[in-house]
């Protein structure tokens, strides 16, 4: 490959790429607004002025040049630091500064500003602009967004995406020089189910998140990598939390999966994860029809009680589980059913998903349109490579429930919403749910074990691409929860088969090492960018 | 009143001359485009121009031969020459003075240079508020789509060209050469980062080329009497005439076509008749708004791109205003920056943000507020403007601002907070 020098670093670089992102690429921060790896390149801002010292040819150019549009030539030296190139970003920051309000103290991007982080580094802490700045007032442009004018600094991103990115062609420039303004036209609302985009990409508090606005610090913010379980698409994101509780989700980027992307709809959906109203906070277990908080030791000893009064072995032994589990759940739940009942019912809702919105009109790239599927949940792909039963009818659940089974395992909330299923699982002798938040299968349970949200445990989902991804713990669950696969083995021991390995890690790296769809694969190769499926999902032996 | 040099204004200056096919071609009129359609090669063409020297009248001075040569051999993509008409320089209006006396002769021009590049459609973009320039031009396009001068098979020589007058919405920084090809596009009228040069990719993402009204206006006497005629005029590395606007405190302001390399005194006390009632000469903005101030001891030079270059300043659009001893400078120095402000695209920081800033400063002045660091200060942001910027707009207003501090800075002393 073909290198250039920048500063005293040599950089290798693809024919065709320019200066800034093989320096971003190589670790090397050049400062930068208007370019977006995600974006058309309109080098406007002039924060990433460079200095070329030799084109590749002997000979340098004399002006300074934007790294973010000068292509590189094999030989090239560039230097980000001399004093004429810091003389060029210094003096850019400067001008930045001439009409920004500075009024980072109320504002929610502060900590995570470009802008305030490159003049923390460059400024020089004083301001020579005694006049009046320019000044609009602040609105709601979207559901989701807040626009606060007088922060803006003109980098277009916010123009691009909605131009090039959604094709929706709502939010862009108006006036020009100093009065250039980005807004929507004729105060139109913003109606895409992208507009969390728009702050991202936003390098200033100009674009909020209106969900989040007001409510917290961005540096107190802890950020944990996992993945999105609001559709099968699986975005990669981060979820930020203080103090044990969730603020806002954010976008992570991954080409493969969503690039730089994330809905609305994902990104809202952490709401949840803070309530602990309809959460099922201890274990239960029904004692004359009714509800009991029991301990976790009593619950178990009861259930092996109630096992052995019922004979279940050998009996009919239905689980159920939803998409929502992750793969090491499935396969521990298809253990407890093998191994200790020799029961193969393992039933899951099997709804595939299509893509849900398209585009306004004809994009160049309509990339973001595939994001989102009709299929709510994140490991329907999972499931389905598992050999689990499913159809889109749930004909063969509904053939198996004509005998009624005496056993039944719920994991989650699979078919919860079907009256006819609910009804002939009802009249199982024993019913176990394992779940996380109130639910008709709740009300119909002789146990109920109290499990982890996504945000609470490890595990892998794998996406409508057959890729496999992890999720990790964010926050902390309630104290008297348990982890689903913890819970798993412990069914799995009280039925007499010693469970060694109650850990995601370890159950993937078990799964990985057989014949079938995670085959080959293991916990570490899996990463944070998740992988493609290797297996071709034949259904796991039993270990 | 002293003898002007006539080339691109010969026609205009004679009273009787009507300007319509008719009358250009009396004069001798589309025949240089004959001549090249007869008998030339558009490589001959190119090479031609290239040997006269001509250099671009709309500013920059580039020679415009060598710019006609980095245009693609033909491909699959059509070419295009797009003719610069939008004229918004402050102190310029000689294009409009060649649009609306003579509309024949640079379109005359533009027609070989559109042959000499492969082109088959190409635009005129004139400035929107020059009404009366746009419907000359369109009424002498229309005569010549009436005489097979233009559309198929021009003049039987199977060579097919459309020619499309588009008026401009009234923006400084359309006549920008790329800014003018994202107007002519349907887009908002923003400078192009380079590379890509128009060359390579301009109108359409296609191969174009942008010429100044004048420019094209010397290219049928180039064509007719030959390339050392035009170079034997000017001096060596400026070669043939220019129309110059000079405007200000003068006896007789106007538009002067003289010799490259003629006198910059001469033109403003010969021709233009000197300093208005007598009174005395301060100050010389010699190349439209966007070139440095000269100060009247600074004006014994001769007036052409190389020696104004020289001089610290640009010859530019060849816009010559002069300022007398009455004249505050101060407020020169505010009207320049207000306009450059007003007319800033705001896509560069420095721009957008510098010409606000600074307008600031210098009204600070006017308020008699000022002191030396804030002259030192608007030095600097002027400064700082040059050099950071995506389009020449930058540089233009950064050393103006700058010249007009350092050069009249007993102007601004005036202004000093007492
Ligand atoms: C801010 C700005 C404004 C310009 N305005 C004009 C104009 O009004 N007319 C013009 O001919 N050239 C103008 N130019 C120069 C053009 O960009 C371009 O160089 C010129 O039209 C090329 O033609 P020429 O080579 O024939 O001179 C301007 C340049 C800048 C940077
Ligand atoms: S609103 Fe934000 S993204 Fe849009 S131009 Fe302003 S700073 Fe850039
Ligand atoms: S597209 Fe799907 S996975 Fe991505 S953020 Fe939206 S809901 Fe989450
Ligand atoms: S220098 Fe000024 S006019 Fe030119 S592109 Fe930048 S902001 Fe626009
Ligand atoms: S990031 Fe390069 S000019 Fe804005």
């Amino acid at each position: 490959m073909p290198t250039f020098h920048l500063d005293d670093t040599p950089i290798e670089f693809e024919p065709g790429e320019n200066i800034l992102p093989a320096a971003l690429r190589a670790g090397i921060e050049i400062p930068h607004y208007c370019y977006h790896p995600g974006l058309q390149v309109t080098a406007q801002c002039r924060q990433c002025l460079v200095e070329v010292t030799d084109m590749g040819n002997g000979h340098g150019i004399p002006k300074l040049q934007t790294s973010c549009s000068t292509p590189i030539a094999d030989g090239m030296k560039v230097s980000a630091t001399s004093e004429k190139a810091v003389w060029g970003q210094t003096v850019v920051n400067e001008f930045l500064l001439v009409n920004h309000p500075l009024d980072c103290p109320i504002c929610d991007q502060a900590g995570e500003c470009d802008l305030q982080n490159f003049a923390f580094k460059y400024g020089s802490g004083q301001s020579e602009m005694d006049y009046e700045k320019r000044v609009y007032g602040w609105r709601e442009v979207g559901s989701f967004i807040v626009l606060e004018r007088n922060r803006c600094i003109q980098c277009s991103r916010c123009e691009r995406f909605s131009r090039d990115i959604v094709g929706s062609h709502d939010f862009g420039s108006f006036l020009r020089s100093h009065e250039l303004t980005f807004d929507t036209f004729e105060d139109a609302q913003i109606t895409h189910k992208f507009q969390g985009n728009l702050s991202d990409i936003c390098p200033v508090g100009c674009i909020m998140n209106r969900d989040w606005r007001f409510k917290k610090r961005a540096w107190m913010l802890n950020k944990t990598r996992t993945v999105c379980p609001t559709c099968s698409t699986g975005c990669n994101v981060t979820i930020e939390h203080h103090d044990n509780r969730v603020f806002r989700i954010k976008p992570r980027e991954n080409p493969e999966v969503n690039r730089w992307w994330m809905c609305d709809e994902g990104r809202l959906n952490y709401t949840y994860l803070n309530n602990r109203r309809d959460r099922i906070l201890e274990p239960l277990a029904r004692v004359k029809g009714e509800l009991r908080s029991a301990r976790w030791e009593a619950i178990y000893q009861a259930i092996g009680h109630r096992l052995q009064e019922i004979g279940a072995q050998g009996g009919q032994v239905l689980g159920l589980v939803d998409t929502h589990a992750t793969n090491e759940e499935l396969y521990l739940m298809r253990q407890l059913l093998r191994e200790g009942f020799g029961s193969e019912a393992l039933h899951f809702p099997y709804r595939l998903g299509a893509q849900q919105e398209q585009p306004p009109r004809p994009l160049a790239d309509p990339f973001i349109f595939t994001l989102i599927t009709t299929d709510k949940s994140p490991n329907t792909a999972g499931a389905l490579k598992a050999g689990l039963i499913g159809d889109s009818d749930d004909k063969r659940l509904k053939a198996a429930l004509k005998a009624p089974p005496k056993v039944a395992f719920v994991m989650g909330t699979p078919f919860v919403d079907d009256d006819g299923v609910r009804q002939a699982v009802a009249k199982a002798e024993l019913i176990v749910h394992i779940g996380t938040f109130r639910s008709a299968w709740m009300e119909l349970a002789d146990v109920v074990l109290p499990g982890y949200t996504y945000a609470e445990k490890w595990g892998t989902f794998v996406n409508k691409a057959d890729r496999v991804q992890r999720i990790q713990p964010a926050i902390k669950p309630p104290e008297d929860a348990e982890d689903p696969l913890r819970i798993l083995a412990s069914l799995l021991e009280l039925l007499g088969n010693e469970q060694s390995h109650a850990a995601a890690r370890e159950v993937f790296d078990a799964m990985g090492q057989q014949a079938g769809p995670f085959q080959g694969l293991s916990w570490d190769a899996v990463g944070e960018l998740g992988t493609p499926l290797i297996g071709n999902g034949a259904p796991q032996a039993s270990a | 009143m002293a003898e002007e040099k006539l080339l691109v204004l010969k026609n205009i200056r004679d009273p009787g001359y009507a300007g319509d096919l008719a009358a250009y071609r009396k004069t001798g009129g589309y025949t240089a485009l004959k001549k090249v359609l007869q008998a030339m090669k558009p490589e001959e063409v190119v090479e031609a121009v290239k040997a006269s020297g001509l250099r671009g009248r709309g500013g920059a001075g580039f020679s415009c031969g060598m710019k006609w040569g980095f245009m693609p051999p033909p491909g699959d993509k059509p070419h295009y020459l797009v003719c610069n008409a939008d004229e918004s320089e402050p102190g310029t209006f000689k294009d409009h003075l060649l649009m609306v006396g003579d509309p024949h002769m640079f379109v005359e021009g533009m027609i070989i240079g559109c042959f000499a590049m492969h082109s088959r459609h190409s635009y005129i973009y004139i400035r929107g508020e020059s009404m009366y320039a746009i419907r000359r031009v369109q009424a002498a396009i229309d005569e010549l789509y009436r005489n097979h001068l233009l559309g198929k098979n021009i003049l039987g020589s199977g060579y097919d060209l459309d020619l499309t007058v588009h008026p401009g919405a009234g923006a400084y920084i359309c006549g920008e050469e790329t800014a003018m090809l994202d107007s002519l596009e349907g887009k908002r009228g923003l400078p192009r980062f380079k590379p890509p040069f128009p060359a390579q990719s301009g109108f359409d993402a296609c191969p174009t080329t942008v010429n100044n009204v004048e420019t094209l206006a010397n290219v049928p006497f180039i064509i007719n009497e030959g390339t050392e005629a035009f170079a034997a005029l000017g001096t060596p590395n400026n070669t043939g005439t220019q129309a110059v606007c000079i405007s200000g405190h003068l006896e007789r302001p106007g538009v002067y076509e003289v010799e490259m390399g003629h006198n910059l005194e001469s033109l403003i006390y010969e021709y233009a008749g000197g300093i208005r009632g007598g009174k005395l000469l301060k100050a010389v903005v010699p190349g439209g708004a966007s070139a440095d101030v000269l100060r009247a001891d600074e004006i014994d030079i001769p007036y052409d791109f190389d020696s104004l270059t020289n001089a610290g300043t640009m010859r530019g659009s060849a816009a010559v205003m002069v300022f007398d001893e009455d004249t505050d400078m101060v407020e020169v120095a505010e009207r320049t920056i207000r306009f450059f402000n007003h007319e800033s695209c705001g896509q560069c920081t420095p721009c957008r943000e510098g010409t606000f800033w600074i307008k600031n400063m210098i009204r600070q002045f006017l308020d008699d507020a000022g002191d030396e660091a804030l002259m030192q200060r608007v030095d600097r942001a002027a400064g700082n403007i040059i050099g950071t910027t995506i389009c020449a707009f930058g540089d233009a207003v950064g050393g103006p601002m700058q010249a007009f501090v350092r050069k009249f800075p007993e102007e601004f002393r005036k202004h000093f907070a007492s």
